[in-house]
């Protein structure tokens, strides 16, 4: 194997270059690749086709698993290729049952399912490594790249379905109408009659069509991951360039040793002499005849070493070589230098920002601004949905209800109902009596006292649900709904006299009075404390 | 007890009436006399007949709503047999004119002039069956004749006969090929009625009735007593307008009507029109209840059939299914109820 030889450019790629490498080897080889393929494949589909006419999907699945033994011939073509070797159709043809030969049984059973077949494959057969020291090989040379080849494999697969349901597809587009109704007519009526069966077959016939197509390319693809593995693990492209360094310099290797040999040879009576004198001043080597800065040299002459030193010091201040500039600027604080990143560098940026934070831990400020901001969205948040909802309120009242929402019952009794206090509290003890004092001076009161009693007793001791948008009618209904007749009467009455001076502005008789407080001491007697 | 409303004091001294209670007890009586025939002829409706006879009395009119075979229309016959006026059914059909129904002027071929005929609304009972069959002119036509009472015939106004119901009816199924009323014409109806199917005793009896009946498969209404005159109806209608309503009835009344405009399930409120008519129809109501003045009850009982068709609903309401009654129903659970 000459790596100078090889017809592609070696240098270490990504794994996608690499399997773009491997689509184009494959396109510059297609035309061998192809037949030579066709030319192992279709025959063994003919035999398997004549062999197993009744089970068109077994001589499918025969095919399809013997796929690992026909990719060994388009990787031998491909290996030959990479190195301008290109082999014949008839070579190949008759270098297959060669190929064929070691681990194929390995190969059809339980590697058949690798996904990074194509990977491994020149492994097994260009390197012809096998058991442990395969596994080692292929444990190193999966370390990276592995997984550029099971995507191969699966996207391989994909591809393979859409073209093989493809090509169905174009069949069956191009199938006249009349023929669709009578092909679909005879399947229903002869599901398992056997004149249909070369229909089975020809699909099995486009997919080695298709595989013709794809499996070079996967088998290439496959190379040129192992051949960009191999590149990086041997340092191919380096050596290759060392080699094509001593290609360039073989030829005036031989004169530069001849001006060595010239050079050695004459200066050989010199050395001698050279030992016994020190070298001159003019012929300065700076590597092995520096002096120490700070000795004084040439201290005879007009200008000495520390004066010329001193002149060079100056030289290389002034102008040109130093750019010395004085700026006065106001600062913040005494850390803001630290703070001016000297250079939109990104990492210097990312630095500044660093040493910002740094600062800013030294007194909590940061923490403290970020406080401060969390606080304040936080409240802009709530003072938003607060805003929201009170803008809302009206519908929200409207549909919440009916979301069907665990709503708490309510339980609370009013406090003002029908713009009557009636809290037990407003009321006083006794009702009557006060009822009936007040009844001489002001009867509306009177009668406005005894009523709200009875709204207050009906609404807290027969925990009765009043809302205020019940009319009196409706709270007698709901008097009458507990059953108690004594109550309902002494309610309809009380009632009754309550709206004859409310609405129709009549005063009750005086007889009304003991009724009406006689009444109330009868139905409440037993909670009155009298 | 100083604040009376101004309607308290009896004291018009025109009619000069012998008892004002008195009255009032004798127009109850009737009432309740016209409602007990009703009921012999509508078997199991009493609410919806309560309502006719609350339109009656307060001078409104009526669009009753129900699918068929409920007995609308027997509704409007029996009350026209039980009421010695006029009577006259317009049958509302897609190719009916206006004149059809107000009248026109015909070219008198002896005479040698025209000669104005009056259509069938010149009358006391007016039946417009199928109201929503007919195109919206047709419709129109009844506009002004509901409001100001008067026709509009060849530029002379003709008044119509004293006293004036329009009851209408509509199917609410069966929309196809039919006109929905303009909500000008609707709000000139003082209360919409629906009517439901009755209760299964009750209907047990309507069946044996109408069976029983010589005519086969309707109620007859030719055995009803003729109960009043319409100057006994418009006695009654008298009677009722002179209740006396309290302020707080009346605010009552009005708060209902105005919730309605800012209610959130509600698109479109109602207009000062329900108002009026909820305070009417609350006199109305008082009067058959036999009492002396109005309660906030009397108001409350009317509002859904004045203010339903006045009203129209939301449409995220709509979509979700819920009908103008319940969310006018959740209306009056929250409007306070007066309680001075």
């Amino acid at each position: 194997m000459r790596l100078t030889d090889a017809s592609v450019a070696i240098r270490p790629r990504t794994a996608w270059e690499a399997l773009d490498l491997g689509t184009l080897m494959a396109r510059r080889q297609c035309g061998v690749l192809m037949a030579s393929w066709a030319l192992i494949t279709l025959p063994l589909l003919a035999v398997l086709t004549a062999v197993l006419w009744k089970y068109p999907l077994w001589a499918l699945l025969i095919f399809w698993w013997l796929k690992p033994a026909y990719e060994r011939l388009p990787l031998f073509i491909l290996s030959r290729a990479l190195f301008r070797e290109m082999p014949t159709l008839r070579e190949s043809l008759k270098a297959f049952p060669r190929l064929l030969r070691p681990q194929l049984f390995a190969s059809l059973t339980w590697r058949r399912f690798s996904p990074s077949r194509s990977f491994d494959l020149p492994v097994l057969q260009l390197e012809g490594l096998s058991g442990s020291v395969r596994s080692q090989r292929l444990t190193v040379l999966g370390q990276r790249d592995s997984g550029a080849a099971a995507w191969l494999t699966f996207s391989g697969l994909v591809l393979e379905a859409c073209l093989y349901f493809g090509l169905i597809a174009l069949c069956y587009m191009l199938l006249p109408q009349q023929l669709m109704d009578d092909l679909g007519w005879q399947k229903l009526l002869q599901e398992s009659g056997g004149e249909w069966l070369w229909l089975d077959h020809l699909r099995n016939w486009s997919y080695a069509l298709v595989l013709m197509v794809w499996e070079p390319i996967y088998v290439a693809c496959g190379f040129s991951l192992y051949l960009n593995r191999r590149t990086a693990l041997e340092a191919w492209d380096i050596e290759l360039a060392f080699r094509r360094l001593r290609q360039r310099l073989t030829g005036s290797a031989y004169a530069l040793v001849l001006g060595l040999v010239l050079v050695f040879a004459m200066p050989a009576e010199h050395a001698l002499a050279a030992n016994s004198c020190p070298p001159p001043a003019g012929d300065f080597n700076p590597y092995t005849d520096r002096e120490p800065d700070d000795k004084a040299r040439l201290t005879n002459q007009a200008l000495t070493s520390s004066q010329a030193k001193q002149a060079i010091k100056d030289l290389l201040a002034a102008a040109p070589f130093q750019n010395n500039q004085m700026v006065t600027r106001w600062r913040f604080g005494e850390e803001k230098p630290e703070e001016e990143p000297e250079e939109d560098d990104p990492d210097k940026v990312a630095e500044f920002f660093e040493k910002l934070f740094k600062l800013g831990e030294g007194f909590g400020a940061i923490e403290m601004i970020s406080l401060i901001f969390k606080v304040v969205l936080w409240a802009l948040l709530i003072s938003l949905l607060a805003l929201l909802i009170w803008r809302y309120r009206e519908w929200l009242r409207a549909f919440a209800s009916r979301l069907g929402l665990p709503q708490r019952a309510k339980r609370e009794a009013p406090a003002m109902l029908f713009g009557l206090e009636i809290t037990p509290e407003s009321i006083p003890d006794d009702v009557a009596g006060t009822a009936e004092r007040l009844w001489l001076e002001n009867p509306r009161e009177a009668l406005g006292l005894l009523y709200r009693a009875l709204l207050s007793r009906l609404l807290h001791e027969h925990r009765l649900p009043l809302k205020s948008a019940h009319t009196e009618g409706e709270v007698l209904r709901l008097v009458d709904r507990l059953q108690q007749s004594g109550l309902s009467q002494f309610s309809a009455l009380l009632t009754g006299h309550w709206q004859n001076l409310a609405y129709g502005h009549r005063l009750p008789d005086a007889t009304v009075r003991d009724q009406l407080c006689n009444g109330w001491r009868q139905q409440f007697s037993g909670q009155e404390p009298t | 007890m100083s604040e009376q409303t101004p309607e308290t004091p009896r004291s018009e001294p025109a009619p000069a009436p012998a008892n004002p209670n008195l009255q009032r007890q004798r127009a109850s009586q009737l009432a309740a006399a016209l409602r007990q025939e009703l009921q012999k002829a509508l078997i199991g409706q009493s609410a919806v007949i309560e309502d006719v006879l609350t339109a009656l009395i307060a001078g409104g009119h009526v669009l009753v709503e129900g699918v068929p075979g409920l007995g609308k229309t027997l509704l409007i016959r029996a009350l026209a047999r039980c009421f010695g006026g006029e009577f006259s059914r317009i049958q509302f059909t897609p190719d009916l004119m206006p004149s059809d129904v107000t009248g026109h002027a015909v070219y008198d071929m002896q005479s040698e002039q025209f000669k104005l005929r009056k259509g069938p609304v010149f009358t006391n009972l007016l039946l417009a069956d199928e109201i929503n069959r007919a195109p919206a002119k047709t419709q129109a036509a009844l506009l002004e004749v509901m409001q100001e009472r008067q026709v509009t015939l060849e530029g002379r106004a003709l008044p119509v006969p004293q006293p004036f119901l329009v009851m209408a009816t509509q199917n609410p199924i069966e929309q196809e090929g039919t006109y929905p009323l303009p909500e000008a014409e609707l709000d000139r109806f003082m209360l919409k009625l629906r009517i439901d199917y009755p209760e299964a005793a009750e209907e047990m009896t309507l069946v044996r009735q109408v069976t029983r009946s010589s005519r086969a498969d309707m109620l007859d209404v030719t055995p009803l007593r003729t109960l009043l005159q319409a100057k006994d109806i418009l006695a009654l209608q008298k009677i009722a307008s002179e209740l006396p309503v309290d302020d707080q009835v009346l605010d009552y009344a009005v708060r209902l009507a105005r919730a309605t405009r800012t209610w959130p399930g509600l698109a479109l409120g109602a207009g000062p029109r329900a108002s009026i008519s909820l305070v009417r129809g609350g006199r109305a109501r008082a009067l058959l209840r036999g009492g002396d003045f109005v309660l906030p009850d009397d108001v409350k009982s009317c509002a859904l059939a004045v203010l339903r068709h006045r009203v129209r609903l939301s449409p995220e309401l709509d979509i979700e299914g819920l009908s103008v009654d319940q969310v006018l129903q959740q209306l009056l659970d929250q409007v306070p109820a007066p309680r001075l």
